[in-house]
């Protein structure tokens, strides 16, 4: 790169490695000409693009839904300008690495809730199977669709100290995030059309139309593509992730339904229309399992629709994705996912886990037990955060207390080494200062996968910060997969 | 379409068009205010007539009762505690719009979006007017990307059919208020009223210009009805709304059960042939407040089956 101005002189970095920059603060290949385009902006020009960027999406809507806060319930995500560039060779890897492991991840459901193969050949033990919240007896001894439980698949990555891309968690139940993914492109095409090298950067609007093709495609088997009627189930407006439920169902052109809106009779699924009742073959539900029919599940739901579970598994109704995914992207069993991987495809995993020891396995809980200082300690059925232990960061007393702690529960915890994961560049208002980012990457699988070039970067709010929960603070940025034969 | 987002599209017209109705009004008291140099009384008594106009005397009774300082206009209009007010309505208009967001276009939900980020934003310091103007910019602009932006099916009709129900509705509760407060009497009905106010009841409903094109000579009570009520082609008579009503509650309705649609269908034809075949001194002999006491009765009639044998209605029969 040439010019530089000073948005970009003197970026500091942290001990992970940062994805526009080298560690000698040279501008990485793929970043090249964003950097030079950006390099022409004065700090004024950069403040009127971010505002423009955000007003954009105050006015268009694009909000999630905040619990605690009683007045303005909802925000807009803190929204970055600089994108997360992936180029061309990184992206055809991650692309086929993504491919295998959602296809293993379904191939261990059907065999899960089926013959439980796995199990008698000792690739994942039955007690971690028996103790993960995410084992659904409904689920047992039924086959979706064309095989698939996991239709739209939500992998998160970050790429380690090394530079190496690593899953970090498997989302198979209901993933949200997409509709960001659409509309920050959408934003950026606004706000900042001028940093785009033509022509190549992969487009992602084409993400509805290939989930309705899959919708359709995992229709039951006694209707006819051109009869499908797809709906979306929504817990209703008051679910942090309404804007995305309605962005998709608009869309794909296909009703936005909510509990009270479908009655199920004789094991068929019906909405409720104005001129009577009309037929449902495919629920894309945004309500977890827990809470998709009173009958079968939790009597004390009011978003579900009484008999659903029972139409699901008469075969009349395709529910996406399928009831009891929850085992499949369980903490514990993340563990064994690449030995899942190697039994089921006879390959070794593309994409590495992150090295991860569960308390149940005997040498796993040797090893937590001895390195706990050096570790990251999760309880194995927690989320949001609680109850994690930094070892790096606590003192001896924490420490011993943890190691206690997971001495006397065992199967509650899980260690992981402590991630120092990638950065990228954000504008802080007044220079560029990194911040650390995942990826979520969305797989969609019908009669085949496709994975949505890109996916959501989400950053955390500060420096200092590991966690990129929006709850947190933490905010997104567009994706850009860059198409082969743009060079520097 | 599916019953609930049909009746949602029905409210979100009912309370778009309320909330341009209460900004018009208000608009009017406040000129009315600030011209006459109204005493306080004079004041709360041009209120009285918004308050009736959206019936919620009661409320406000109370309201009162707790601070008796509580400024009518403040209430009516900025107030987040009073779920009528015009800052709420446009808040609930804009959360049925949010859950309405794959039933209408972008350019409709960003229009409503902008106006209740801009009624989040507004406060009486300038007074009620740059508000007010705001809501009627609003929903004005709103109504036209409706009709050139979304699709004209059943959710369009059902839509409509909240605006002209709820204008027919605003209408007749407007000059229902404004004749009762400034005619105590029947007796004064043709009496030499100020004809300043009379100038704003036309103001109130927007109907000023169209009473010039329509009469010539001043402003006299009778006229005034003639034409809010029963002029075929002012758009916001009675008679001009129940026959669009009727006109997009057929269209709303063509594909549903005819056992669970005539019922409405039959009301309203017999209400816009009663419009049409009476005059206004018939109207004024039986009583104009009578007259619009029945006529507001069934608008509700209308609206309550609407509600309980279509929207809301059990399916009668499984398939």
């Amino acid at each position: 790169m040439s010019e530089s101005s000073d948005l970009l002189r003197d970026y500091p970095l942290l001990a992970g490695p940062d994805e526009m920059f080298d560690r000698d603060g040279t501008v990485r290949a793929k970043y090249a000409q964003l950097a030079s385009r950006l390099g022409r902006w004065s700090l004024d020009e950069y403040h009127a693009r971010q505002a423009a960027a955000d007003l954009d999406q105050l006015n268009g809507g694009v909000t999630f839904t905040v619990y605690q806060d009683d007045a303005g319930t909802e925000r807009i995500f803190p929204f970055s300008l600089i994108p997360r560039v992936i180029d061309a060779e990184e992206w055809a890897r991650l692309e086929a690495g993504l491919v295998q492991r959602v296809s293993a991840l379904n191939r261990f459901l059907a065999d899960v809730y089926t013959e439980q193969r796995c199990v008698r050949d000792g690739v994942v033990p039955v007690d971690v199977l028996g103790q993960s919240e995410g084992f659904n007896l409904r689920a047992v001894g039924f086959v979706p669709s064309l095989g698939v439980y996991a239709h739209i698949a939500g992998i998160d990555l970050i790429r380690d100290r090394e530079g190496t891309y690593r899953v970090l968690e498997d989302n198979l139940r209901t993933p949200s995030g997409v509709s960001y993914v659409l509309e920050n492109r959408r934003t950026m095409l606004n706000a900042v059309p001028d940093l785009f090298p033509a022509g190549s950067v992969a487009p992602v609007d084409d993400y509805p139309d290939r989930l309705l093709e899959m919708l359709i495609a995992v229709r039951p088997s006694s209707v006819s593509a051109e009869e499908t009627r797809a709906v979306i189930l929504t817990p209703g407006s008051q679910n942090s992730a309404y804007f995305e439920h309605s962005f998709l169902a608009r869309q794909m052109g296909i009703e936005l339904v909510e509990g009270r809106d479908l009655i199920v009779h004789d094991q068929r699924v019906y909405l409720r229309a104005t001129t009577g009742l009309e037929r449902v073959h495919v629920i894309y539900r945004r309500v977890d399992d827990d809470f998709l029919d009173p009958v079968a599940f939790r009597a004390d739901s009011a978003l579900g629709v009484a008999g659903l579970v029972d139409a699901y598994r008469s075969g009349q109704v395709t529910i996406v994705n399928a009831i009891g995914n929850g085992i499949a992207d369980d903490k514990v069993v993340y563990r064994f996912i690449p030995d899942v991987i190697r039994y089921f495809l006879g390959e070794e995993p593309i994409i590495p886990n992150v090295d991860t020891w569960v308390g149940s396995q005997p040498a796993d809980l040797a090893h937590m037990i001895e390195h706990l200082g050096d570790l990251v300690v999760k309880p194995a059925n927690g989320s949001g955060g609680y109850g994690i232990v930094i070892g790096p960061q606590s003192t001896a007393a924490e420490i011993e207390e943890a190691r206690d702690r997971v001495r006397r529960n065992p199967s509650g915890y899980i260690a992981q080494p402590l991630q120092e994961f990638s950065t990228i560049p954000t504008f802080n208002g007044t220079r560029l200062e990194p911040r650390r980012a995942d990826l979520r990457p969305f797989v969609v699988t019908g009669a085949s996968s496709w994975v949505l070039p890109g996916g959501l970067t989400r950053v955390a709010s500060d420096p200092t910060s590991y966690i990129v929960n929006s709850s947190q603070g933490g905010g997104s940025k567009d994706t850009w997969v860059l198409r082969q034969g743009w060079e520097a | 379409m599916l019953s609930r987002v049909a009746e949602n599209l029905y409210w979100l017209g009912r309370y778009l068009e309320r909330a341009e109705n209460m900004a018009r009004i208000a608009a009017v008291n406040y000129k009315a205010s600030v011209e006459e140099h109204a005493d306080d009384e004079d004041e709360a008594m041009l209120w009285d007539a918004l308050v009736r106009a959206i019936g919620t005397q009661a409320a406000y009774a109370e309201a009162r009762a707790v601070s008796p300082n509580l400024a009518p206009g403040e209430w009516l209009i900025f107030s987040r505690e009073n779920p009528g007010s015009l800052r709420s309505t446009i808040a609930r208009a804009r959360g049925l719009a949010r859950e309405l967001r794959e039933h209408i276009s972008r350019e409709v939900f960003e229009e409503i979006n902008l106006l209740y980020l801009a009624s989040n934003e507004a406060d009486s310091t300038h007074g009620l007017r740059p508000y007010t103007a705001t809501v009627q910019r609003g929903v004005a602009a709103t109504f036209g990307l409706y009709d050139n932006t979304v699709l004209y099916d059943e959710g369009r009709e059902w839509f409509r059919c909240g605006m002209y129900i709820e204008r027919a509705d605003m209408t007749s509760r407007t000059i229902d208020a404004k004749y009762y407060m400034l005619l105590p009497s029947l007796a004064d009905v043709d009496g030499p009223l100020d004809r300043y106010r009379w100038l704003a009841i036309l103001r109130s409903a927007s109907a000023h210009e169209a009473f010039r094109k329509r009469y010539r000579g001043s402003i006299r009570g009778q006229r005034v009805a003639e034409l809010l009520i029963l002029d075929s082609s002012f758009p916001r008579s009675l008679r001009f709304c129940v026959s669009a009503l009727g006109r997009h509650f057929g269209l709303a309705t063509s594909g549903a059960p005819r056992m669970h649609s005539l019922p409405v269908t039959r009301e309203l034809a017999i209400l816009d042939l009663d419009l049409g075949s009476t005059g206004i001194a018939e109207i004024m002999r039986t009583g104009l407040h009578e007259f619009l006491g029945e006529f507001q009765g069934r608008i509700n009639r209308v609206h309550n089956s609407t509600m309980s044998d279509i929207l809301r209605a059990l399916p009668a029969s499984m398939p």
